[in-house]
């Protein structure tokens, strides 16, 4: 016979005001199998656990269920604190009176018998518990982080600078992310290549960072600490090691009218590039697209003006698999194009720009030099218009949540245009000026103040282009719906902030969820903003949520920490809640058959073939067996087998069925 | 037949297989599954329209497993049944000879890829009888059907013989002999016999090779094959697939992909 204690907590007045705790100890009293019933106000504090720890030495207790709020909130501490009390962890189990009785039904007396029931149920359970064991795996000291703007940057330091290797893999051809496209950045002003290019030669020239520019993550195999992750290295057509960075080959491609991506498209560049001077590591890459060579097999004259013969036109994607303990994804965002705006003129006037764009005008290393000239007829706008909140916080066209940083980047930039064109005019439409942030308020105020920034609270519903000018028509709101007519000579639209392009095709890839608009989700928004929930893999930066850089770098920070701390330990304790494929005495050796249905059902690859053999070595029958390391302990399986030759460990076919059958 | 049999008994000449599964006359108009082992009883097998049971529940089992490779006289859907065998590797790819009669002509199907094959020029599909009866379930109520079930259910003894006939219901322990819990009641009552034959439908959705043996099968004429028959049916109508058609498994049920956008949950 079990020796069963019930622990009743009123968790102050969460279940007290609503169940009658002191009857309800005294009902568990009645249920066969229970030695020790008694309630307390707070069981999780210091008094209430001792409570129950004593409770188990006294009456020699071989399980425990702990009445209380939801096993989410506080089974492991309860699970601790029954095994420093000498019994097995997994025999002690939560009823959950708070979350599904308590919060959730009014007082009275079927409140306070669901309570009683709730209990009776995980008594039950108790009683078929067997002792589990956790499981120990060990951990490769290695991370991965998933993009190399201005977050993946700021986790790889501070990873390696903790001592531990990470690989930093960027798509593009360069680290840098957005932050290198910036003019200035807000609330300072300060340049922001400046601030960011240090941190990019750091982390390439730091021993514990290995840099994986060019190249995707394909595959991701494995689970926290021992990941199996493949990345496709993208052809440069170029060999690394002889290339010197001269840029010889730059100067000479012949084709030099190519679109130029990190110019957003108001600049050129050759098939043979780096994206900005800055770049790094500083080694082209070939355009496959539009390079000569590749379109008609003739050209070649990078290869010919190379004087380090490191043009490799013959060179191949590569994949590469590595082992690693723990992934960061630091992916970013994108920004919504300007041609998703009908009332704008669907992207077609060449001086309604994104912000983006308006970053690489102001730049000094831009198409411009820095120098405002608008991009149809290159003259400088004598009047421009920012209009913020295109496409964010707004449920019909675009996204419903706000983009975050786009009152502020408009306050810089109508205060970068200022600073530049002395004489110019420029109104900003805001629909509310969100600057909460250290020195934000008082940034959008100088640019009111000082620099004159007309701030006009209302919608812009069209613009149209008339005479060389852009007739922007909106209404003043705080003038009572006033209509306002501007004419501008350019247009600065501070659109939504997205999600990466593929963010869910990689999301797929690493078994991570994400939102509807395809930013990654956070395990809780509160208390683990930046894990995912999946085991090992982390979160920074704006694939989470728009962000700006500060929040970003305090994120990485954040993750980073998580990763350290993970590699901290030799070996990981993961909780025993894994499937389990029974096996038996011979001739049955198993209920399961082979059929291996549950394989395709499992989605962690967890599912592996087991060969029983005689001793003469011939095989008598193929099971599934599950690799306790992969699995996350989700049930298909279980619920998959015809046969029930699967069981949940914690959870079993036996223990829910007692369960249901106390009812 | 004469082609099918002369072909058998080469193969068991040569010694290349060690029995021919097949139809022999049974009582009155029956035929029954006979085993020639040896060239000599070849000549007792029969094959006409009267031989209707799915000879693949057969083939699995381990008395036959243990002669060694047999040649089995199979009509499309033992064909269907034993590719589904083999897609769930409960067969060996090459385990077994297929012979299939193709009016006049005898093929000779022994692998997985020419069953396939062959299987892939065959249309599939129902019976009108079962089709028209389908049909006429489908136009019920829900509670109109409840109460047809109901009232054909009532009459099931659990007998087990729609299990032990079906060549999909290979499983050493089935869940019905599962008493370790027992969720399923023993006794033949209402609620019990609902549950079993739930379980059965659940269970053959998506690898129902929509033989009809159950339904034969039944000692009391319980149509218990139009229920597998509606599952199968309806996930070749949302998935596009049918069991018994592919040599690699793909099982519409169970099948995680991280693509899938689970539209259906709102």
């Amino acid at each position: 016979m079990s020796r069963i204690g019930v622990f009743t907590c009123h968790c102050g007045e969460n279940i007290g005001a609503t169940v009658d705790c002191v009857k309800v100890a005294e009902m568990c009293k009645d249920i066969p199998g229970v030695v020790h019933s008694v309630e307390y106000k707070y069981m999780c504090s210091d008094p209430g656990q001792r409570q129950m720890q004593e409770a188990i030495k006294e009456h020699q207790l071989d399980g425990v269920v702990v009445a209380a709020c939801s096993p989410r909130m506080h089974e492991p501490t309860f699970r601790r604190a029954a095994g420093d009390a000498g019994i097995n962890p997994y025999m002690c189990e939560m009823a959950n009176l708070r979350e599904h009785c308590s919060w959730v039904h009014e007082k009275g007396d079927a409140t306070t018998q669901k309570a009683a029931d709730l209990i009776r149920v995980l008594v039950e359970k108790v009683k078929h518990n067997e002792p589990l064991h956790p499981i120990k795996v060990p951990v490769t000291r290695t991370a991965m982080v998933i993009g190399g703007g201005v977050g993946g940057i700021q986790v790889a330091l501070d990873i390696a600078n903790g001592g531990h290797k990470v690989v930093l893999v960027e798509k593009s051809p360069s680290i840098g992310g957005h932050m290198s496209q910036l003019s200035e950045t807000f609330p300072t002003l300060d340049c922001s290549q400046c601030i960011l290019t240090p941190r990019m030669v750091e982390a390439a020239q730091h021993p514990n960072i290995t840099l994986m520019t060019y190249s995707e993550v394909e595959k991701v195999d494995g689970f926290i600490g021992n990941f199996k992750v493949t990345v496709r290295k993208k052809a440069r057509k170029l060999d690394e090691k002889l290339c010197t960075g001269c840029g010889l080959c730059i100067q000479k491609c012949p084709n030099k009218k190519i679109s130029d991506e990190f110019n957003e498209g108001l600049g050129t560049r050759t098939a043979i590039y780096v994206p900005f001077p800055q770049a790094v590591p500083n080694k082209p890459v070939i355009d496959l697209q539009n390079c000569t060579y590749y379109k008609t097999g003739k050209c070649k004259v990078c290869e010919k003006m190379c004087p380090t013969n490191a043009i490799r036109f013959d060179q191949e994607d590569e994949l590469v698999t590595l082992d690693i303990g723990a992934i960061v994804l630091a992916t970013g965002f994108k920004l919504m194009k300007t041609d998703a705006f009908p009332e704008y003129g669907y992207g077609k006037h060449k001086d309604i720009i994104d912000g983006m764009q308006f970053e690489r005008l102001a730049s000094a290393s831009g198409p411009t030099s820095g120098v405002m000239k608008r991009p149809s007829d290159g003259k400088e706008p004598e009047t421009v218009v920012f209009i913020a909140c295109s496409g964010s916080r707004d449920r019909a066209k675009g996204v419903p949540y706000c983009s975050k940083i786009c009152c502020m980047y408009t306050a810089k930039h109508a205060m970068l245009y200022k600073h530049k064109v002395h004489s110019g005019k420029a109104y900003v439409f805001y629909m509310d000026i969100r600057a909460a942030g250290k020195d934000y308020d008082e940034f959008v105020r100088r640019a009111i103040e000082e620099d004159e920034v007309k701030y006009i609270r209302g919608r812009v519903s069209k613009i149209y282009e008339e005479d060389g000018k852009l007739i922007v028509m909106g209404a003043d709101t705080l003038m009572g719906g006033e209509p306002v007519v501007i004419k501008a000579d350019m247009v600065v639209l501070a659109t939504a902030v997205q999600s990466n392009d593929r963010s869910e095709e990689l999301a797929q890839t690493l078994h991570v969820s994400y939102d509807s608009y395809g930013f990654f989700a956070e395990a809780h928004p509160k208390l683990r903003p930046v894990e995912t929930n999946t085991a090992g893999i982390f979160l920074a930066g704006a694939c989470q949520a728009p962000r700006d850089i500060p929040e970003t770098v305090a994120q990485a920070s954040g993750a980073a920490a998580k990763v350290v701390g993970l590699f901290s330990n030799d070996e990981l304790t993961r909780e025993p809640i894994v499937a389990v494929v029974n096996r038996q005495a011979a001739p049955v050796y198993s209920t399961c058959v082979g059929c291996f249905l549950c394989q395709g059902a499992c989605p962690y690859q967890a599912i592996e073939q087991e060969e029983i053999k005689a001793r003469s070595g011939e095989v008598i029958m193929t099971l599934a067996r599950i690799n306790p390391g992969l699995c996350q302990g989700c049930g298909t399986c279980v619920a998959t087998c015809r046969t029930k030759a699967i069981d949940l460990q914690g959870f079993s076919n036996e223990q829910i069925y007692a369960e249901l059958m106390t009812l | 037949m004469e082609a099918v049999n002369q072909r058998a008994k080469e193969l068991l000449e040569k010694g290349e297989i060690k029995a021919v599964l097949g139809y022999a006359k049974g009582t009155g108009h029956v035929r029954r599954p006979h085993f020639a082992r040896k060239a000599g009883q070849v000549d007792q097998l029969v094959l006409d329209a009267a031989c209707l049971q799915n000879l693949a529940v057969y083939v699995t089992k381990h008395e036959v497993k243990k002669l060694g490779k047999v040649a089995v006289i199979a009509l499309p859907a033992t064909q269907r049944a034993i590719l589904q065998l083999m897609a769930e590797r409960q067969l060996r790819d090459g385990e077994l000879v297929i012979l299939a009669v193709d009016g006049e002509a005898v093929k000779e199907l022994d692998s997985a890829a020419a069953l396939e094959e062959h299987l892939a020029l065959k249309a599939q599909g129902l019976d009108a009888k079962d089709k028209a009866l389908l049909a006429e379930l489908d136009a019920m109520s829900r509670e109109q059907r409840w109460v047809y079930w109901q009232n054909e259910l009532s009459r099931c003894m659990k007998c087990y013989a729609c299990r032990n006939s079906c060549p999909m219901c290979y499983c050493g322990t089935c869940t019905m002999d599962c008493n370790r819990p027992q969720w399923v009641p023993v006794a033949s009552h209402g609620i019990g016999n609902l549950e079993y034959h739930a379980v059965r439908t659940m269970h053959l959705a998506g690898r129902c090779v929509e033989c009809g043996e159950c339904g034969r099968a039944c000692p009391v004429g319980i149509p218990v094959h139009l229920l597998t028959f509606a599952a199968e049916e309806s996930i070749h109508e949302q998935f596009g697939q049918r069991a018994g058609a592919k040599a690699k498994l793909d099982y519409a049920l169970s099948t995680f992909k991280t693509d899938d956008k689970e539209s259906f949950i709102r």
